[in-house]
């Protein structure tokens, strides 16, 4: 970046103020647009609601190379086909305004990215310069962008800049005076190409993008675009793009959305590898890696490298996490040393009385016989602490390990374009994956994701199958772990249960949310070999945020255990429950307070079941029984009402009406799903 | 442009790889059982994933700094 320089101030900063110029500042959400805007505009700025909507619109006035320049913001978008009402505001204004050029700023970390929105420029034959922003941070993190290459092929000036530190910003200058159209043009496949020029002299020809940008636009759909069009196209002119559009999207299984955006993705990779380095990478090898990507994704190929994935997590997690460490963890550091220590440490500090017996029990009976409240049958240390970081703490810790490996690895959003596909093969709305896919990190948050669905029912129905059927990573890990002890035939009917739940109810949404709706856009990382650092760094900040979360609420639920048991409750409990939980499920009684406590966490009713079968699991005398019943348990906590956090944030998104109808519509279900599982192992296991 | 500035730590999405500065991104206001959770969503795809501090993050900073030293003897 031999040109950049530490910079006097370069531009001068007035009032808002007429000018004969126009730039028009245009970038992925958070690039550092706005720093940039404002070093080169000052303080003298204009903030108004763009018409119509309330995404905000800034300018102001610059004087740029001796004259003066009318600069305006707008907000971050990734594509200028719009996906949100930020994005269109951009695209409109791309549209509406004449004469301008535009200044693109681009996160140099994230280049490729920034180069998807730059070929779209090219595409409309916008005037531009592309400030490669963060450029700094992107050398820190060994990324080199050849930057005199890049301007070659777009035939654009490229300008490395830290807005924040006013770098680059003179050679900004200069570039912006001399802004040119790019002479980059993405070939799309002969169909799309023809259908392109059938639609081009069809379209009005005085705008601010580019004929063939509004042709390919108006080719995938974009509902927004044909409003305008509506009412500057002639009936005749509008058939006739329909039936081209028509005749283009019988020729695809996917949505033309996602053909156009598959094709010209290809040729911004290309882009992206010619002039991107990155020192101390470690991705594979180029070749390889693309076509294990692209079996990765695919629709019937991606099955079984899922299948090999979960067979990799299941022995890892349900064999080696909820076997050998949890073994080690539960008797030989818990059971065996910690709980009598601490069993000690409270009779030496309170010696003798009632308060010693209420704290850890009468001296000499075991725990699991009295009713302590530190230690005993529910004692904080030896039920809620020993859940926590002896039963659960080692599942999860290797399950948090398996899933950074599949983060870092570049499997898991491959993974997300995969089931979206599937989904949409059922007609299932592509943004309603989204939520879902989301939901293998936490539900409650991606329950927050829902909102971007456009309608209420829409919005309702993502929150029913996030809270129905999609597991939060917590909770496949106990999953894992409780699978790792049943016969795989038996963790075959679990699985199959689940995906059929998840696919008949998303077939069932499929028919109230009809149509191709929004296509999910997910920018892919390349597949990599993953760090073992990393690995270790991100498995840390889950295990600590794990501790955080859960270990307050396993300890709440073993205290409200304790006050029940204190007050004859649980007997009461088990009871009431026993109709279902022993009539129709055909699990021991003990199940009932599992239920119960799963509200809480579905970790901790699943530790709870654990704990129960886990003899059996290790001495290898699980009997036919015993599977079915691990399998309905399984079936009904994985079907069962989200968690406490999930629940009300149901209730604070979606309303307490939904709230209570969602968890009363899941309520029987998951029970009525365990009851058939129940009836349909027995017969056919 | 000479040696990179000191910088921000930066967080990268595991699902999209977008690297951003975690500030006011956390989830926590809309989360009724938040208070101190460090959970915070990717601006470009709404990933959530908990944040590197606390031993987590003494532990990115010692590696950082075992590369960098690597890199520059």
């Amino acid at each position: 970046m031999s040109h950049c320089h530490t910079c006097a101030p370069a531009l001068e900063k007035k009032q808002v103020v007429p000018a004969g110029r126009s730039v028009i500042l245009v970038g992925n959400p958070n690039v550092g647009k706005s720093v940039l805007f404002g070093a080169l505009t000052g303080k003298y700025v204009t903030v108004s609601n763009y018409p119509g909507t309330t995404v905000e619109v800034t300018r102001g006035s610059a004087t740029i190379a001796g004259e003066a320049w009318h600069v305006m913001d707008t907000p971050g978008t990734n594509n200028l086909l719009p996906m949100s009402e930020d994005e269109q505001v951009t695209r409109d204004i791309l549209m509406s305004e004449r004469g301008y050029s535009c200044l693109q700023v681009c996160d140099a970390k994230n280049l490729r990215r920034g180069l998807l929105l730059a070929v779209q420029l090219a595409e409309a034959e916008v005037p531009f310069v592309l400030a490669l922003n963060m450029y700094d941070e992107a050398l820190g993190r060994g990324i080199a962008v050849d930057h005199a290459r890049l301007s070659e092929a777009l035939g654009v000036e490229v300008v490395p800049t830290v807005a924040v530190q006013r770098k680059g910003l003179p050679q900004l200058a200069e570039a912006l005076a001399k802004a040119r159209a790019s002479r980059f043009l993405v070939r799309y496949d002969d169909a799309v190409e023809a259908a392109v020029a059938e639609v081009v002299p069809l379209l009005p020809g005085h705008g601010g993008l580019g004929k063939r940008a509004l042709a390919l636009m108006a080719l995938v759909g974009d509902e927004s675009l044909a409003a305008q069009l509506a009412g500057r196209m002639s009936p005749a002119q509008l058939a006739v793009l329909d039936e081209a559009r028509r005749r283009l999207a019988a020729r695809y299984p996917e949505s033309l959305r996602f053909v156009i955006s598959r094709q010209r993705l290809a040729a911004v990779d290309r882009l992206h590898d010619a002039v991107l380095t990155r020192a101390g990478g470690t991705s594979l090898g180029s070749s390889f890696a693309r076509r294990l990507g692209g079996w990765a994704t695919h629709p019937v190929l991606g099955l079984p490298f899922l299948l090999a994935v979960l067979f990799v997590c299941y022995e890892f997690v349900g064999v080696f996490g909820a076997k050998t460490a949890v073994d080690f963890l539960e008797n030989t550091v818990f059971y065996e040393h910690l709980v009598p220590w601490f069993d000690r440490l409270v009779r030496l500090l309170v010696p003798g009385g009632a308060v010693q017996t209420f704290l850890v029990g009468p001296a000499g009976v075991p725990f699991r016989e009295h009713g302590g409240l530190l230690v005993g049958r529910y004692g904080i240390v030896s039920m809620g602490l020993s859940y926590g970081m002896a039963i659960v703490l080692p599942i999860v810790t290797t399950f948090f390990i398996a899933f950074s490996f599949l983060e870092d690895s570049g499997y898991l959003p491959r993974l997300a374009v995969m089931v979206n596909k599937l989904f949409k093969r059922m007609g299932l709305n592509g943004k309603a994956v989204l939520p879902m896919v989301l939901g293998l990190g936490c539900d409650t948050m991606a329950t927050m994701t829902a909102r971007i669905m456009e309608t209420r029912k829409e919005r309702v129905i993502v929150t029913l199958l996030l809270a129905l059927a999609v597991p939060c990573s917590a909770q496949l890990a106990v999953i894992f772990a409780m699978l790792g002890g049943v016969t795989p035939v038996a963790a075959a009917w679990f699985a199959g249960t689940v995906l059929l739940v998840l696919f008949l109810v998303g077939w069932l949404a499929a028919k109230v949310i009809p149509g191709r709706g929004s296509d999910f856009m997910l920018e892919l990382p390349p597949l990599r070999l993953p760090q073992a650092g990393n690995i270790a760094v991100k498995t840390l900040a889950r295990i600590e945020w794990y501790l955080r979360e859960a270990l307050p609420l396993f300890i709440l639920g073993t205290l409200i255990l304790w006050g029940l048991d204190r007050v004859h409750g649980i007997a009461l409990l088990e009871k009431l429950a026993a109709p279902v939980v022993v009539g129709l499920l055909h699990l021991p009684k003990e199940a009932a307070t599992a239920f119960i406590l799963g509200f809480l966490r579905r970790d901790y009713a699943a530790a709870g079941l654990f704990l129960h079968y886990e003899p059996f699991m290790k001495a290898g005398t699980m009997t036919r029984e015993m599977n079915i019943e691990v399998t309905v348990a399984l079936v009904t906590i994985t079907l069962f009402i989200p968690c406490i956090a999930n629940f009300f944030m149901i209730l604070k998104e979606r309303g307490w009406r939904t709230g209570v109808g969602v968890a009363g519509f899941i309520l029987p279900f998951a029970i009525g799903v365990g009851a058939t599982v129940n009836v349909l192992m027995r017969w056919l296991y | 442009m000479g040696a990179p500035a000191p910088r921000r730590r930066e967080v990268s999405c595991p699902l999209c790889g977008t690297s951003f500065d975690p500030e006011g991104l956390g989830c926590r206001p809309s989360c009724p059982l938040a208070k101190g959770c460090r959970v915070v969503c990717c601006p470009s795809c709404s990933y959530s994933f908990p944040q590197e501090t606390g031993l987590a993050g003494l532990l990115r900073g010692l590696l950082e700094r075992r590369h960098h030293d690597k890199e520059h003897p």
